[in-house]
């Protein structure tokens, strides 16, 4: 076992990792406790809006125009699914909503090979201004764009707990996660308030895939997979609390980076979002909890 | 139950089991035999998961590892012992259930969405370890692997050495598992199951034990994915971690999906998409990623429009299309009342329709 | 389904989309190709046009129209993993002969066959290509697991496979000889350098994939023999957590220790960025790589700083040196190459080598073109200079075959690789026992 300084360099990247999934775990649950919905391909749509990104950039487009994109790509294209896949299956049950999802992060993926093939060695990364500085903590530095990914994560969260509790928007949103109908038939537009949580969670989407992009490696089949962590945190969240989302992903991002240096166990650390979230899925059945999926039932 | 639609059923499907052993096995080439054990094995896979999906509503994501389970065992078995390859085909199965049943066992709690998580998590965490124990590969100790390269091939059954026969072979089995799955479904467990997917409540009064049958649909499910793990290390001879990708769980399920998790007819489709059109696009000299663009497509597309999958929606298409061609043929010649014979393709849809033909119920409640 | 037609709609409404993606995306991709190598002429300095490509060809500007000469090809495509690169150069190159005069008139045909790393297809591959296409030769395999599973084949039917190694059967066995080093070698080379140039450490870092012990060997025995204390790891790729492997990386060798590296371009890549965003990357010796690692897209995503503190092992002639055949290469690949999706780099370097050897053999054969032939005229290539390995080439009948055991150390520059001090041709250490053993037998 490691001395204790040996740790703390990875207790502040752990940090910024957990940052990093928290981002993408706080914008599920919200989109799910908007619109009933498990978007699996919240990876894959910030994956493929990093990708055009790279090659706005690459082919010596703008840099702002370039992230501009990455955050509309998503936001349009989570709002063009949630157009044409939402209302055929609003009926269906959250298992179908979300096998669904998966359908799209299957397209994304096998276009994102095509367009940004892997022939020939190529590598791609993409870097935001933000990682140029940073300051100093013990041994490591950390980047801005650490300190950006875990204050937009906070900042996510908290705006997030704010609007759904403030605005009429908000209450809309919170209103239709208990029951669609009733919200209906008491005239709030259903279809344009699904409309702005799409689009919403989409531009969250894209600004994480931005944001993991810079600090995790712009590869699609990295970037797609990193929702698995997050989803862990969402689960352990009961895809309801936000902010037991976010303290969830900031505990996998560490309990992974303190595992690294401890050498009987490093080599199995890549298992403890699954462990995690399996853990948190058993607790919840030996307490029969099935709190939102049920609510939102078929 | 021998009503004319069945004996038709079962005629058309041992027609196409004569047909594979004895006629595809010397018609297609070397390529084509290799791609088509491959369907023969995953349509067995695809069954399984049918099980699954369209007889207790569990969507699992989490199929691919449990062939990778099955593949290990049985690779294992081959090069540790010499028993009769189908004795080793049998223990893989058993094993693979065991297993199936005891992660099985605390995730049947949970229902719908949370059930279906917890199958990728948990397949999450056995490819991390087969990542890290690799398959066996001769050497020796209780995991069997040499890093040091030089591989031996997993042993084939002496009557099935070559391709050509391996591919006999593994379609008898094939057919084997699924006469196993369809005397499940015609039996007590499959009326069960029928139950317990229209209402959970209502089979519960009924006095049926909701837990166990799911159990059972869990185990055979696992015994014959076990098995076809099984065919899968013999047939392919090395076994790689690199097989076993995330996204291969992802697929099954797609094209499960695409096939129709309701029919048995579905799993054979499947199989088809997921092995033979690779195969096909490969010889064609297009990219695989096309797979995933039309996997992702037909996932939606089974979704929204056609939930019992290709293997309902495409007979009745034809019958449509049929039809169609009759009616217009019947204008053009004017003559159609004396030809008093039915358009063929209404037949061939009478008999893709197999399966229970329960409806569609959302057991994600 | 009541509402299946509007369904129907939306579904196209959403393939419209889709297909809108994929059309613009292609036109994104076919301006630039993706990235800096795909601009010939941008590494090297040297203008492709200068040079005249029919040299490939005896017969200048004439086609050849005889009956073709069938060859084949066992390449990795699949998402994530594609080796393609390597034989669509060597059928540029030969397209290029073809269009010169072909094999005494008669042109190449050459048959690739795609594979996703399945061990029935890489086989089912193997007895198509001889049985039914009925190929003369094979040249360009590039496969993570070809040689492991089809070298029985080979030397069943007696072919000799010209390949870029990657699986450790493709350097231990009789019917495969690669013009690349492989992982191990290659690994052997960076660990040889950083040893040279004072590392008192090593960290030797490689993905999980097949072959790691195998691999792990090489880079143990150079370590053990110098007297220098090694570390093994092993990392599950695709890494997601970057930092905290560089982290740990750098804590292991310590401030006098080398971390050695052996993964794919954008795994290796995660990890030297990951260092340098932590602003750890100047804490150890140096950093050394096995052989992918030298690809020019390497060199420009790095950017500056890493002159002389990344060192990658270079088993082919470095595109910033000059040379006819690496004008040729240039020309070549701008007049045939257009399927060459990564440009110029390492990989269709190796496919023109490969190309050109079995050119060479092809010339060679006296009297019919059949199976026997054309391979006796593989195996017989000895002292081939191919214009672009430390050495001249050999086949040869050996139990097993590393042609390519000298090599140079490159380091970027500028975003390009550029050789590094004493990184000229050096040979790998016949401290690693396969390398003493395939010296001993080509005597």
């Amino acid at each position: 076992m490691p001395d204790w300084p040996l740790f703390q360099p990875f207790l502040v990247s752990g940090l910024a990792l957990g940052g990093v999934y928290a981002l993408s775990g706080v914008g599920m649950v919200v989109l799910y406790r908007a619109t009933g919905v498990l978007f699996l391909a919240f990876g894959a749509v910030g994956a493929m809006g990093a990708l055009i990104a790279y090659s706005i950039i690459d082919h010596g487009g703008p840099e702002w125009l370039a992230w501009a994109e990455c955050v509309l790509f998503g936001g349009v294209l989570t709002l063009l699914y949630g157009t044409v896949f939402g209302p055929p299956l609003a009926r269906r049950g959250p298992l179908v909503k979300a096998v669904a999802t998966l359908g799209l992060t299957l397209i994304l993926l096998g276009v994102m090979d095509l367009l940004w093939p892997s022939d020939g060695g190529r590598a791609r990364s993409l870097e935001l201004p933000t990682s140029d500085g940073g300051f100093t903590i013990g041994d490591v530095r950390a980047t801005w764009t650490q300190v950006v990914a875990l204050g937009v994560g906070i900042v996510l969260v908290v705006a997030t707990a704010l609007f759904l509790r403030y605005t009429k928007l908000g209450t809309a949103m919170r209103a239709m996660a208990d029951d669609r109908e009733i919200t209906a038939t008491l005239g709030v537009p259903v279809r344009q308030v699904e409309a702005a949580a799409w689009f919403g969670c989409g531009v969250i989407a894209g600004a994480a895939g931005l944001l993991l992009a810079d600090l995790v490696a712009l590869d699609a089949v990295t970037l797609v997979f990193l929702v698995i962590p997050s989803l862990a945190a969402a689960l352990i969240g009961r895809m309801s609390s936000i902010t037991v989302t976010f303290a969830a992903a900031i505990f996998i991002g560490l309990a992974r980076n303190m595992l690294t240096p401890i050498s009987e166990v490093s080599r199995y650390r890549e298992m403890t979002e699954f462990v995690v979230a399996a853990i948190a899925l058993l607790v919840i059945a030996a307490r029969r909890q099935e709190i939102s999926f049920t609510r939102e039932g078929a | 139950m021998l009503t004319r639609a069945n004996l038709i059923r079962a005629a058309v499907a041992a027609a196409i089991v004569l047909f594979c052993v004895f006629g595809l096995a010397e018609l297609l080439s070397l390529y084509y035999i290799g791609a088509m054990t491959q369907v023969a094995l995953y349509s067995v896979v695809a069954l399984g998961l049918g099980v699954l999906v369209g007889r207790v509503g569990l969507y699992s994501l989490g199929q691919a590892a449990i062939l990778a389970i099955g593949a290990w065992v049985a690779a294992r078995l081959l090069f540790a012992t010499s028993q009769p390859h189908w004795l080793v085909l049998l223990e893989a199965g058993v094993i693979t259930m065991v297993i199936g049943i005891l992660v099985g066992l605390p995730a049947l709690r949970l229902r719908g969405l949370y059930l279906a998580l917890i199958t990728l998590m948990l397949a999450g965490a056995i490819s991390v370890l087969v990542n890290r124990t690799n398959f066996p590969n001769g050497g020796g100790g209780f995991l069997g692997y040499d890093g040091r390269g030089n591989l031996t091939p997993i042993p084939r059954p002496d009557i099935a050495d070559s391709d050509r026969a391996f591919f006999r072979y593994t379609v008898i089995v094939a057919a084997v598992m699924f006469v196993l799955v369809l005397v499940h479904l015609r039996t007590k467990p499959g009326r069960a199951w029928a139950a317990i997917r229209q209402s959970e409540p209502a089979a519960l009064a009924a006095g049926i034990n909701i837990t166990l049958y799911k159990l059972w649909a869990l185990a055979l499910a696992s015994f014959v994915t076990g098995v076809a793990g099984g065919l899968l290390a013999s047939g392919q001879r090395f076994l790689f971690a690199i097989n076993f990708p995330p996204q291969e769980s992802i697929t099954l399920l797609a094209v499960v999906l695409m096939g129709g998790a309701y029919s048995l007819w579905g799993a054979i489709v499947a199989g088809v998409l997921l092995k033979l059109l690779p195969a096909l696009l490969n010889d064609w000299g297009l990219s695989a990623d096309w797979l995933f663009i039309l996997f992702g497509i037909g996932v939606l597309q089974v979704l929204t429009t056609a939930p019992r999958g290709l293997a309902d929606q495409f007979p009745k298409d034809m019958a449509n299309l049929g039809r169609l061609l009759w009616r217009i043929g019947r204008g053009l010649t004017g003559r159609a009342r004396q030809q008093r014979q039915a358009p063929p393709a209404a037949q061939a849809g009478a008999a893709g329709t197999g399966g229970v033909a329960a409806e569609e119920v959302e057991v994600a409640r | 389904m009541r509402n299946a037609r509007r369904n129907g709609g939306r579904l196209a409404v959403a393939l419209c989309a889709a297909g809108a993606l994929v059309l613009a995306g292609c036109g994104d991709d076919d301006e630039g190709g993706g990235g800096p190598a795909a601009q010939p002429g941008a590494s090297g300095g040297q203008a492709p046009g200068a040079v005249d490509v029919s040299q490939c060809g005896t017969d200048p500007g004439v086609r050849a129209t005889g009956e073709p000469i069938k060859l084949g090809a066992i390449v990795t495509d699949q998402p994530g993993t594609s080796f393609t690169d390597i034989p669509y150069m060597a059928r540029a190159y030969f397209e290029c002969v073809n269009d010169n005069g072909g094999i005494n008139g008669r042109p190449i045909e050459y048959v690739i066959e795609t594979e996703q790393t399945q061990p029935d297809q890489v086989s089912a591959a193997a007895r198509k290509l001889v049985e039914t296409d009925q190929v003369l030769g094979i040249v360009g395999n590039t496969s993570i697991i070809e040689c492991s599973v089809n070298h029985e084949y080979w030397e069943s039917v007696g072919y000799y496979v010209i390949d870029s190694g990657i699986a450790p059967e493709c350097y231990s066995t009789p019917n495969s000889a690669a013009v690349n080093m492989g992982p191990r070698y290659s690994s052997d080379g960076a660990v040889q350098y950083v040893l040279a140039h004072g590392a008192k450490k090593v960290v030797f870092d490689q993905s999980n994939v097949p072959g790691t012990d195998y691999i792990a060997a090489g880079p143990q025995a150079i370590a053990d023999d110098a007297g220098v204390p090694i570390t093994q790891l092993t990392e599950d790729v695709p890494i997601n957590d970057a930092n905290s492997v560089a982290l740990r990386l750098v804590q292991e060798a310590g401030p006098d220790g080398a971390v050695v590296l052996n993964f794919t371009p954008p795994e290796a890549l995660k990890i030297l960025q990951a260092a340098e965003d932590l602003n750890i990357h100047e804490n150890i010796a140096m950093w050394a790589c096995s052989t992918p690692c030298n690809t020019d897209f390497l060199a420009a995503e790095l950017g500056d700083g890493w002159e002389n503190l990344l060192f990658v092992n270079a088993e082919l002639t470095p595109l910033s040196e000059s040379s006819e055949t690496i004008d040729l290469y240039r020309a070549i690949l701008e007049e045939y190459g257009d399927d060459v999706q990564g440009g110029a780099g390492s990989f269709s370097q190796m496919g023109f080598v490969e190309a050109r050897i079995m050119v060479d053999a092809l010339r060679r054969v006296e009297g019919e073109f059949t199976p026997e032939t054309v391979n006796a005229a593989i195996r017989e290539t000895e002292g081939f200079d191919t214009g672009m390995l430390c050495e001249p080439w050999t086949y040869g009948d050996f139990p097993l075959h590393i042609p390519n055991n000298v090599d140079y150390t490159v380091t970027p520059r500028d975003g390009v690789m550029v050789i590094a001090d004493d990184g000229g041709c050096t040979p790998i250490s016949d401290v690693d026992p396969h390398i003493a053993q395939y010296r001993a037998a080509v005597g």
